[in-house]
């Protein structure tokens, strides 16, 4: 009997030892196949979230996402990201009124130096905190603003 | 008292080829992936280098019938050439070893398998994964390296921290650079630290949608990359992972001669040891041979073996399979073994049917980074410049 059982266990130690090389060969295969489950995919947080809106002012297109919860449970913070981008460069100083929400009223006032990173966020209501993070993104410029859920 | 031979390649140069022949096999495939790459003098010193270090070191674990002696050499020079390696790298493509934050909008941080244990409640909950990492595609993907997770936690379970990780060679180089360690005795109650961490870091994690392990306490921040310090709380940051390096990496291992990083703060190695459960490699005590000596559990660097773990036959599951308490027996009393065999038979088989995809995880891993850091070593000697 006790011989019986160990053949399912050594051919276990057999699988355990295919594991191993099947799952670096196939590393782009299994990861492909992982990557179109539902949960694979990076947190709004991070990403930046959905895209609202996107509209032209002047030359510059404005692309607003939607806010995203900062926290998992009852906080009220919430992140949104704004991106700047224009064709060719950016200019040198990206002075801009945001209306985050559509509302018709401007939420917050941002002043970027685009050579020096340098970021003014100024709130125009109070649901508006600061500014988390400014920074060039490839050929864009990126924020992320810190807001309290309405 | 000499070790009496219990492996039938132990001391059999004929028989320690033979089973090496396969090892030499995966080793090229693995570390050329087909035809090596000898077009030029580095490369081929490079390659060279790298396949007759990683032969002489399988062959020597078959022949000697010690496994943790050679397993660490290997697995030490797997955390240097990574370290070196991937800061080399990221100061090429980055400037420094500092990440900006334009790389983490852009999503752009190397998925870390550490990272795993700080994702799974989040992704439970939210449907998503909360780290700013590419999904697919790019260095260290979140995809590519969850399913190098998965495939080592079956095949191997916790041994990946001994044979595959490339931080844990940090403290386990360290771990040995005193003859005989000042602290003597550690309270193994230690060992379950990590789960603690593990329990708190993922709770944490999920809340705040950070993953915090990384963001606080990581130490091999160190040696790979962290954030650049623009703010008090970032500052704040870099001094407790610097102090943890210090303190857990380099001043307890040496003091104490165990892997303290390893065995009290990573988070995957907890994780790990849950999978120990389900792989088919364990290590057993055959407690007829043994005489109480307790040489295993002074050996043992995870704080795994106790007297009362000695009675029970079996190391915790905390257990790494790194094979110190094994070379450490007089007696041959301990061995790795293949859950649901006897215990007291067939040592050789079990050791072989584990030191086959052991072994392989290191030469993955440390085949292609030790080929990039020879020759950038080099290219140091030829130019005096690293980052040429
Ligand atoms: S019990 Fe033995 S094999 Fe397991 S971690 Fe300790 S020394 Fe290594």
């Amino acid at each position: 009997m006790k011989k019986l059982l160990a053949i399912p266990a050594y051919l276990w130690a057999v699988v355990c030892l295919l594991i191993i090389p099947v799952t670096f060969i196939r590393n782009d295969t299994f990861a492909e196949q992982l990557a179109t489950l539902s949960f694979m995919k990076v947190h709004p947080v991070y990403s930046g979230g959905e895209l609202n809106r996107k509209y032209q002012q002047d030359s510059l297109t404005i692309s607003v996402n939607k806010p995203v919860s900062a926290t998992l449970l009852g906080s009220r913070k919430q992140q949104l990201q704004v991106t700047f981008s224009q064709k060719g460069h950016l200019p040198g100083i990206i002075d801009q009124t945001i209306d985050y929400d559509f509302d018709a009223n401007p939420d917050f006032k941002v002043t970027i130096n685009t050579a020096s990173g340098e970021t003014q966020l100024t709130p125009l209501v109070s649901d508006v905190r600061s500014c988390l993070a400014s920074s060039k993104v490839k050929e864009d410029w990126v924020i992320r603003v810190n807001l309290d859920k309405k | 008292m000499k070790k009496p031979r219990v492996y039938a390649t132990e001391g059999s140069i004929w028989k320690s080829i033979l089973l090496t022949f396969p090892m030499i096999l995966l080793i090229l495939l693995f570390t050329a992936g087909g035809p090596p790459d000898l077009s030029t003098p580095e490369k081929s010193i490079a390659f060279l280098t790298t396949f007759f270090f990683l032969i002489t070191l399988f062959f020597l674990i078959l022949y000697t019938g010690k496994t943790d002696r050679y397993r660490a050499i290997g697995f030490v020079t797997l955390a240097l050439f990574f370290a070196l390696t991937f800061i080399v790298n990221l100061i090429k493509a980055r400037g420094s070893m500092t990440f900006s934050q334009e790389n983490l909008l852009a999503c752009e941080i190397p998925f870390c398998h550490i990272v795993t244990t700080m994702i799974i409640i989040p992704a439970v909950i939210t449907n998503s994964i909360i780290f700013p990492g590419s999904i697919i595609g790019g260095f260290a993907s979140i995809a590519s390296m969850l399913v190098i997770v998965i495939g080592v936690s079956l095949a191997l379970g916790r041994g990946f921290c001994s044979w595959g990780c490339f931080y844990g060679g940090w403290d386990d180089g360290t771990s040995r650079l005193a003859h005989k360690p000042r602290i003597k005795k550690v309270n193994p109650v230690f060992r379950w630290f990590s789960f603690a961490v593990l329990l708190v870091i993922a709770l944490i994690s999920a809340m705040t949608l950070n993953p915090a392990y990384c963001d606080w306490l990581c130490p091999f921040k160190t040696v790979t990359e962290f954030e650049k310090v623009t703010s008090f709380s970032i500052l704040m940051k870099t001094i407790v992972f610097l102090s943890l390096f210090v303190a857990l990496v380099i001043i307890l291992p040496v003091l104490t001669g165990k892997r303290f990083q390893c065995t009290t703060l990573c988070p995957m190695g907890a994780l790990l040891s849950l999978t120990n459960k389900i792989n088919a490699f364990d290590v057993r005590i055959n407690k007829e041979n043994c005489s109480s000596c307790e040489k295993c559990v002074k050996a043992c660097p995870t704080l795994s073996l106790t007297a009362e773990d000695m009675t029970a036959g079996r190391p915790s599951i905390t257990c790494m399979k790194c094979g110190k308490c094994i070379d450490a027996c007089t007696k041959s009393a301990i061995h790795y073994h293949i859950k649901g065999t006897p215990n007291n038979k067939n040592y050789s088989w079990a050791r072989n049917l584990f030191l086959y995809p052991a072994f392989l995880l290191l030469v993955v891993f440390l085949g292609g980074t030790m080929q990039s850091g020879i020759i950038l070593l080099i290219n140091l000697i030829k130019t005096g410049n690293l980052i040429y």
